[in-house]
């Protein structure tokens, strides 16, 4: 099998370390994630052209002429992830709920936590092909350079701290009957400061401010993605005991 | 001078607030009494059923 | 079970009756503070309801706690019990001080850090009855209930620091850049008096209120399994 393939090669570890299994499991479930995707495609695909929808929405509603874009661009990006990640992160749960895939995770003789990391990996990953789609078609749209070292930064933070969060609900919103609309509703009061401060550190990179103002933003992400990521990896056992 | 010309009159201000509060507070207490009613009557009923099986 | 217990009878009269104390003391025994006139009266009431909203989303964290630890339902009702009392509660006190603000701050509301930060509270527990109220099974319900509290309540502290810093940076437009200097007094002794036993009266409103909703919440759970047993 071509993902037993993957494990050995890409970890020789011996078998009975705890934590050579616990990073096999991690990646079996990640690999599992992508090459389901790589066969339908269609998590991306909806996910890409959603963002994009959302994009070309902006443009209308906010009327995004040049003074505009410069104060606008963080928010508009931000909502734009948010709103592709809900859709993306409710989508992997719901395939792994509907096919009895959770079931079967679960059965394995893994620790729940390696499925939770590897669940979060796989959103993730998601999350950074859209990003990274995303960001050069708005710079040529809107003629401003989006890649800077510290907006780039100020993504992977904002964006591991929302999945963090985002898989933890999205794993008790696929269990309740009011699935479809739960999560955003779970979600988005949590992730509020996520949103605030990322949305500012953008604006600060994007406005060229000095890195003494943006400090505290990066500050609250990093303490934001710690703590969350702290308290899934406590609580997912309970999310997802039968 | 305990009232200065400058106090203004906020006393309508002061009447919604508490009627705010008092409205929901009675809205509450009644969903609270109907509900308590309602678990009563049905724990009747089913007592019934159970002591006719 | 059935029969209510005597102290909570006592408990029902004292309660009324310091409420009705409370509500004296606010119309006629607190002064009329000079600068802002009779509105300021609300403040004795919107700080003692924000107050027990608080403590009620701090009791569900800490139930949901031990709930996840015991596994024992009793937890479990304690947690709704708490969270829906204090959601009454915080509604009450964020249109009270909504009401305050229009004559004091000039407008019905300001995207000030605590108002702000008490709407997010507001939905994040209007969030937990939405997911409640989406799941049939009631063990798995009681867990995730217990997890959101948790989860809840622990990003309170974040939401409003970030909230705060982002105030600061950016000034509010309208009214005072400083919410806090605009709007706030000194306290004289019969306002002081007002306002703790405004506290504690609520603080007792809440424990009586929190007694009645966890009978309830018992009485509940033996009609569902009077349920289940008749059906079965």
């Amino acid at each position: 099998m071509k993902r037993n393939d993957v494990k050995r090669n890409s970890q020789p570890a011996t078998p009975n370390s705890p934590l050579a299994n616990f990073f096999r499991a991690l990646w079996a479930v990640v690999w599992k994630d992508l090459s389901a995707e790589w066969r339908s495609r269609e998590l991306l695909t909806a996910m890409l052209v959603f963002a994009l929808l959302v994009i070309l929405i902006f443009n209308f509603a906010l009327e995004l002429d040049a003074r505009a874009r410069a104060s606008v661009t963080a928010g508009v990006l931000w909502v734009t992830f948010a709103f592709a990640g809900t859709l993306g992160l409710n989508r992997s749960m719901a395939t792994e709920k509907d096919r009895g895939c959770l079931d079967g995770l679960l059965l394995a003789p893994v620790d729940r936590s390696a499925i939770y990391f590897g669940k979060a990996v796989g959103n993730l990953i998601f999350m950074f092909v859209v990003e990274v789609i995303v960001l050069p078609v708005y710079s040529v749209l809107y003629n401003i350079n989006l890649f800077r070292p510290g907006l780039l930064l100020v993504i992977l933070l904002g964006s591991i701290g929302y999945v963090a969060v985002g898989t933890l609900l999205s794993t008790m919103a696929v269990q309740a009957r009011t699935r479809d609309i739960l999560l955003p509703i779970l979600l988005f009061p949590l992730v509020v400061p996520v949103m605030i401060a990322a949305v500012k550190a953008s604006g600060g990179f994007l406005q060229n401010l000095a890195w003494a103002e943006v400090n505290a933003w990066l500050n609250i992400l990093v303490v934001y993605d710690i703590i969350f990521i702290a308290i899934a990896f406590m609580f997912f056992d309970y999310v997802v005991e039968e | 001078m305990l009232f200065q010309q400058a106090t203004p009159d906020t006393a309508g201000y002061m009447i919604a607030g508490y009627a705010v509060l008092f409205g929901v507070l009675l809205v509450y207490l009644t969903s609270f009494f109907v509900r308590f009613k309602k678990l009563r009557q049905d724990l009747d009923i089913l007592e019934e059923f159970d002591v006719g099986d | 079970m059935q029969s209510k217990p005597r102290f909570l009878t006592i408990l029902d009269s004292v309660t009324a009756i310091l409420f009705v104390i409370a509500v004296a003391m606010v119309f006629f025994y607190a002064p009329l503070e000079r600068t802002m006139g009779q509105v300021q009266k609300v403040f004795y009431f919107h700080v003692a309801t924000a107050w027990v909203g608080m403590l009620g989303f701090l009791v569900a964290a800490v139930v949901g706690i031990l709930y996840l630890l015991k596994n024992d339902c009793k937890y479990d009702i304690a947690g709704i019990a708490a969270i829906e009392i204090s959601l009454v509660f915080f509604f009450i006190a964020i249109i009270m001080g909504s009401i305050w603000a229009r004559p004091v701050w000039n407008t019905w509301w300001t995207w000030d850090p605590r108002l702000t930060t008490a709407t997010i509270v507001e939905l994040i527990y209007a969030a937990y009855m939405m997911l409640r109220q989406g799941i049939e099974d009631p063990d798995r319900r009681a867990r995730f209930g217990a997890v959101y509290s948790i989860l809840g309540f622990l990003s309170v502290p974040l939401t409003f620091i970030s909230i705060r810093l982002l105030r600061t940076i950016h000034p509010v437009v309208v009214g005072d850049s400083d919410p806090g200097a605009e709007g706030s007094f000194s306290m004289t002794d019969p306002m002081k008096a007002t306002f703790f036993f405004s506290l504690f009266t609520f603080s007792v409103l809440f424990v009586d209120l929190f007694w009645h909703r966890l009978r309830m919440g018992k009485l509940a759970v033996v009609v569902e399994e009077l349920r289940m047993k008749v059906s079965a």
